[in-house]
């Protein structure tokens, strides 16, 4: 079902995460190259940078300049971490790469943690992820026993340490900083940035941060070259991206495929709408991007630059496909209510905005709405929107700032007529 | 979490092994909180308030502080369980797919409110946010496994074999 398949490349072979299948389809021949050619560090980071990969967790950071902030000639620890948080309603391309390809996340990282000079690693997964944690523990032990982890790999003087953290439950926590905060026993509260992790990181070490697919990209990278990789997708976008395409869709579904490919592709490959139904509006990047509108989504490709052309953000590739039966306000209440839910409380403009915008979307949504609501949303949104120490805030706004300059009629009707202009099932 | 409530021992030297070892294996004892936690509620259901002490002792945080901790972090429970814990996803995808229905199915069959224990005892039934099962909607977990996608007559069977005790993880 996928084109070019990269991280998902062995998905569908028996067995996929096994270190004997894993192996027998080139795997680890990446990090052997790196410590028997040997490639030194710094042409690593060369072909990183060459290969245009940007961070998967949404944010798409390009990772080659990421990796060279890491310190060189310091002593002591340094750290490279796995986000396996994976939270953002719609999303759900990690625990796929888990499942099938945990020595490919496995590789990546410990190709990185030599490129960097990291000595110990995590994987950070959430703890709802209960098959994935036991399948890539699985592949941990393995690659220990195979001489791929711990002390001097495959001979050389190079050791690292790798190790599963399960989460506690809690969206922040895919924030870089809270994350590194939980890992240290704490409440997962996001700390200012700047400090970066390169400079201040867990335990205040230095420390690089990325998200599974960023990683499981990196085998390939270095066996095929960072030019091969660039020229899968476009200039700047380079690679294969999964898409966890949700929502009204006939097959939903994570589907791998080239950066660039045009929208209306991917949405044939999930199986289309169902019958008889309109694109009403797609969310392209998780529940934190803003919305397009259905007729503009159609002639978009499916790349960073040209979504954030249209105005929202590729994020973590989480694309929920809304058709013409949803009711906009509901669907957006639910939307306000999982950031008021998952807000930290540290920031004032975020644990009361969140709850405000929650709150008037639920009136609205309950027929109890006024006149004055939607310039109420804007305003409380305005007032958010770059106030905050994280990015969850400006993610609860994104949504409900975006649909009502799409969809305002819909949101007029519910105050003028206490009720739904679509009739949303049985509900 | 499948076991039945506050079944195991917290003298169990078994268990005191395993999560000594956690404390051991973290670079610093408080570092264990969030894998000492989850390891007792799974042996516990829940995180009792001798289980809180305990875990406390462990990793030298105050009780208040690990008290902060389970508040924070929704899967960590500080109140009675039934035997089994229904997760059920109330985020966009899960809502999109019919989510309500099966939240209200699964209260109507418990008697009682969500995070209340059934009138059963079989079982407790969470709204929970997106357990990254949206290909799947409406999804939901019980215990460590995750289901879906659900539907009325799916639920109906499932329920049915919680409370005769013949539901078993694949
Ligand atoms: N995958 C998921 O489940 C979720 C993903 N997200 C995504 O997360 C994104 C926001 O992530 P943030 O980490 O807040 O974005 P960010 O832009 O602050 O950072 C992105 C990455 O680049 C690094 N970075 C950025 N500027 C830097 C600089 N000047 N020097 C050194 N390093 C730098 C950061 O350390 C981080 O690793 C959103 O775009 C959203 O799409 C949000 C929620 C959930
Ligand atoms: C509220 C919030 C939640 C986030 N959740 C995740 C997550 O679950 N997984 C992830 O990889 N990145 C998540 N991020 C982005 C991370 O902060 C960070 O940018 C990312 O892990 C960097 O890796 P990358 O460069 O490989 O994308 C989140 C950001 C925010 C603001
Ligand atoms: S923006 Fe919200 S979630 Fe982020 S640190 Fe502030 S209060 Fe916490
Ligand atoms: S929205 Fe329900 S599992 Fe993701």
């Amino acid at each position: 079902m996928y084109v070019n398949g990269v991280t998902l490349k062995n998905r569908g072979v028996p067995d996929s995460h096994k270190l004997s299948v894993y192996a027998g389809t080139g795997g680890y021949d990446a990090l052997r190259k790196v410590l028997q050619e040997p490639m030194a560090p710094e042409q690593i980071i060369a072909e990183m940078k060459k290969s245009a990969l940007r961070g998967r967790g949404g944010a798409g950071f390009p990772t080659g300049l990421k990796w060279s902030f890491m310190p060189k000639g310091v002593s002591g620890t340094k750290y490279l971490l796995c986000n396996a948080d994976e939270g953002e309603p719609g999303t759900c391309k990690d625990r796929d790469i888990m499942r099938y390809e945990p020595h490919r996340l496995i590789e990546g990282m410990i190709i990185g943690a030599y490129a960097m000079g990291a000595t110990a690693g995590y994987i950070f997964i959430r703890g709802e992820f209960i098959e994935p944690i036991n399948i890539v523990e699985g592949a941990l032990a393995e690659a220990y026993a195979a001489g791929y982890l711990g002390k001097n790999i495959l001979g050389t003087n190079f050791s690292f340490d790798l190790y599963v953290y399960r989460g506690a439950g809690a969206y922040i926590c895919g924030e870089e900083t809270a994350l590194m905060e939980a890992l240290e026993g704490k409440k997962g509260q996001p700390r200012f940035k700047p400090p970066f992790p390169a400079s201040y990181g867990l335990y205040g070490r230095p420390t690089t941060i990325n998200n599974v697919e960023t990683f499981a990209s990196v085998p390939d990278i270095i066996t095929k070259g960072g030019e091969w990789f660039l020229n899968l997708g476009k200039p700047n976008n380079g690679g294969t991206k999964i898409f966890s395409v949700t929502g009204q869709v006939q097959k939903p579904g994570n589907y791998e495929v080239p950066m660039g490919l045009p929208f209306r592709e991917l949405l044939e490959m999930a199986g289309g709408l169902r019958p008889g139904r309109q694109l009403k509006a797609v969310i392209p990047g998780g529940t934190s991007t803003a919305m397009i509108a259905g007729e503009v989504m159609m002639d978009v490709t499916m790349d960073y630059d040209s979504i954030s052309k249209a105005g929202s953000a590729l994020g973590a590739g989480s694309v929920i496909v809304m058709d013409d039966s949803v009711c906009m306000v509901r669907t957006v209440e639910r939307i306000a209510r999982f950031y008021m839910h998952e807000s930290c409380g540290q920031c004032t403009p975020c644990r009361e905005g969140m709850g405000w915008l929650w709150r008037v979307m639920h009136r609205l949504e309950n027929g109890q709405g006024r006149e004055e609501d939607l310039q109420l949303l804007l305003d409380v949104g305005s007032r958010i929107e770059g106030r905050t120490i994280c990015a969850l805030a400006d993610g609860g706004v994104a949504p409900v700032v975006s649909s009502i300059k799409l969809f305002r009629e819909e949101y007029e009707y519910h105050i003028e007529h206490k009720r739904c202009m679509i009739s949303m099932g049985e509900h | 979490m499948s076991s039945p409530i506050s079944t195991a021992d917290l003298h169990d030297e078994a268990l005191l092994a395993r999560l000594r070892a956690m404390v051991a294996e973290s670079p610093v004892p408080e570092a264990a909180i969030s894998e000492i936690l989850q390891a007792l509620q799974k042996a516990r259901g829940y995180i009792d308030d001798e289980a809180l002490q305990l875990a406390a002792t462990m990793t030298g945080l105050s009780p208040v502080k690990v008290e902060e901790l389970c508040t924070f972090y929704s899967l960590l429970l500080r109140e009675p369980v039934g035997i089994h814990v229904m997760r059920v996803c109330d985020s966009i995808a899960c809502h999109m797919a019919g989510a309500q229905d099966i939240l209200a199915q699964a209260r109507q069959h418990c008697g009682v409110e969500f995070g209340e224990v059934s009138r059963s005892g079989k079982l407790t039934v969470i709204p929970h946010v997106c357990i990254g099962m949206c290909d799947r909607a409406p999804a939901l977990m019980v215990d460590d496994e995750a289901l879906g996608p659900m539907d009325k007559q799916a639920l109906t069977r499932l329920l049915a074999q919680l409370e005769a005790d013949v539901w078993k993880p694949s």
